[in-house]
């Protein structure tokens, strides 16, 4: 069986990774993609919060881009019209997330069956009409500007070569973290809970607590996302945060592959480089496009794109294996 | 009482206004294997769901140990030593075979988000001892060779005996196993058969809904027999046999008839 050759990634295919990722915001790679790697480095810390929890859990959340406003307002109204510590406003805007997704879904998950798509479907919806008409604090429709940098002493993050450090850092030790709670108890819990709650449960599983918990976790993900997203841009609007937002992030897990930690980068980036490259001359038709590719990855490559090249580069590697291995 | 693991008291539970366990006292003894009968319908996957709280009682009340259940959540149950098997045997599919027993290990390891996230020397230390206890119940149904085989791809047969060793691995002290012989050929259920006693034999009280006669004969030193929600008989297998109500039972005859 080809299967036996399955297993870790190698270091070297790793130390490879890292060093193409280091190397991006240099004008002599991909420097003038600079700000295009940042925004796929946001995009990668929403995408894996989801594949937490829809793709390892089985938990369907649709409004993945509440979380992510949420985060992104907070941060902005408490360091700009408050003039918070930005840092201490991301804290602030990812614990207050938190806490948002704890009371919402707390009595959800007392309920069987999937009544979290519906939910967040309707939050998705609500925060997008208040960071609109809250105009007070929010700016409306035309948004706020002037978000601060943030800064460590003297330090400001303000270039995007810098912001490129920042937000990928950020990102790798969320993909780290994530990828050893779903090698753990936690993670099996979590893969048996989608696999069969009644098993789950007979095994000692408490359910409902475990889906809030990956539930609150995949916000406090999205919220950081959207704290390092007004601080890059220093300037924010309820555009990003629509309803389609959600669905493009449902769109980038399932490419990257639902049940796959890294394969969120791959997601993101794909669907980043299509919408800033190709989809921006299709106008508002972008949203067919969207559709289209979740229902062809669904039919074809129900696994994702990126587990499959991964299985094709693993069948590849034992061909060669076997044809050297002969006399 | 010392040696009743397991007590149900007037245990009921309707669904709408049909009694599915209707007014059932059992007394469950220690370290023995007890058979549950009876014909389709009689009750017997619902008294393991209320024995295991998947559904709550309606009246009565069940005493494992000496405490009663009635308010402890089902997962909860896991730990104080209760564990079941189901009749569609409920693997996790999107796991290995070794993955399904470590799951299993669950209720007799505790750390979680925060020590998984970051690898604390807690969930090293736990986790090499998780692996450990699993290769030993996978190898204990003998299926150590499919470790890494994922679950479903198993046949049948050995898909039952992955699911009781995913239950042995939360150490219960009672199992209960729903149709374990439903399925299998003969040879494989000598196999369930053999054991099963070795599991009696670490000092776990077995309870096992089971149709398959000359599995249960073979087996149990005690059998319950119910019918429409009520218990009609107990005893011993041979008692039973020859227990009128019980034929009356099997064969739909009328009381009056015999």
């Amino acid at each position: 069986m080809w299967s036996v050759v399955k297993g870790r990634w190698h270091w070297g295919a790793i130390a490879l990774m890292l060093a193409i990722l280091f190397s991006v915001p240099f004008d002599w790679f991909l420097g003038e993609y600079t700000t295009l790697a940042i925004f796929i480095g946001i995009n990668t810390i929403v995408t894996v919060g989801l594949c937490l929890l829809m793709g390892y859990t089985g938990q369907v959340s649709l409004g993945q881009a509440a979380f992510y406003g949420l985060g992104a307002y907070i941060s902005a109204i408490l360091s700009k019209t408050y003039d918070v510590n930005p840092w201490l406003a991301m804290f602030t805007a990812a614990v207050t997330t938190g806490a948002f997704a704890y009371v919402i879904g707390y009595p959800i998950f007392r309920l069987r069956g999937n009544y979290l798509a519906m939910a967040t479907l309707g939050l998705g919806m609500i925060l997008y009409i208040l960071f609109r008409q809250m105009a007070q604090y929010t700016g409306g429709p035309d948004g706020m500007a002037g978000i601060p940098y943030l800064s460590v002493g003297g330090f400001a993050f303000d270039t995007p070569f810098r912001r490129y450090f920042l937000v990928w850092g950020f990102c790798l030790s969320i993909l780290l973290i994530s990828q050893n709670i779903v090698n753990s108890r936690t993670g099996r819990a979590l893969r048996a809970i989608h696999g069969s709650e009644a098993a789950a449960e007979s095994v000692g599983i408490n359910v409902a607590q475990f889906k809030v918990k990956i539930f609150v976790l995949s916000a406090v993900y999205a919220s950081l996302a959207g704290s390092l997203w007004v601080h890059h841009l220093r300037f924010v609007s309820p555009q990003p945060f629509d309803f389609l937002a959600s669905v493009v992030i449902v769109v980038m897990a399932v490419i990257g592959g639902l049940a796959s930690i890294w394969g969120a980068i791959f997601g993101a980036a794909t669907i980043r480089i299509l919408s800033d490259e190709v989809l921006l001359r299709f106008g508002e038709w972008d949203v067919i496009i969207y559709g289209l590719i979740l229902m062809l990855v669904m039919i074809f490559i129900p696994e994702g794109l990126f587990v499959r090249l991964k299985k094709i580069y693993e069948w590849l590697r034992f061909k060669y294996a076997q044809k050297r291995a002969e006399p | 009482m010392s040696d009743i693991i397991l007590e149900t008291r007037g245990l009921s539970r309707y669904f709408g206004g049909l009694a599915a366990v209707d007014d059932v006292n059992l007394g469950i003894e220690k370290d023995k294997i007890t058979a549950i009968i009876g014909p389709n319908g009689a009750g017997k996957t619902t008294l393991f769901n209320l024995i295991t709280g998947i559904y709550p009682v309606t009246r009565g009340e069940v005493l494992f140990r000496g405490i009663s259940l009635n308010k402890v959540p089902a997962h909860q149950r896991a730990r104080l030593g209760i564990v079941r098997t189901f009749q569609n045997v409920l693997l996790f599919g999107n796991m290995t075979a070794l993955e399904n027993v470590r799951t299993g290990q669950h209720p007799r390891s505790s750390y979680g988000f925060l020590e998984a996230a970051i690898r604390l020397p807690k969930s090293r230390r736990e986790e090499e001892r998780i692996a450990l206890n699993a290769a030993k119940y996978l190898n204990m149904v003998g299926l150590g060779q499919y470790a890494q085989e994922n679950a479903l791809n198993l046949p049948l047969g050995q898909q039952k005996l992955l699911a009781i060793a995913r239950a042995l691995a939360t150490e219960p002290r009672l199992i209960l196993l729903d149709e374990p012989g439903a399925g299998l050929n003969r040879l494989e259920k000598n196999d369930l058969s053999d054991l099963i006693h070795r599991i009696r034999d670490m000092g776990i009280t077995v309870i096992l809904v089971e149709h398959d006669m000359p599995l249960v004969m073979g087996l149990a030193e005690k059998v319950i027999v119910l019918d429409t929600g009520k218990k009609i008989a107990e005893g011993t297998a041979s008692q039973i046999q020859k227990d009128k109500r019980v034929i009356a039972a099997y064969l739909g005859e009328d009381e009056d008839d015999i």
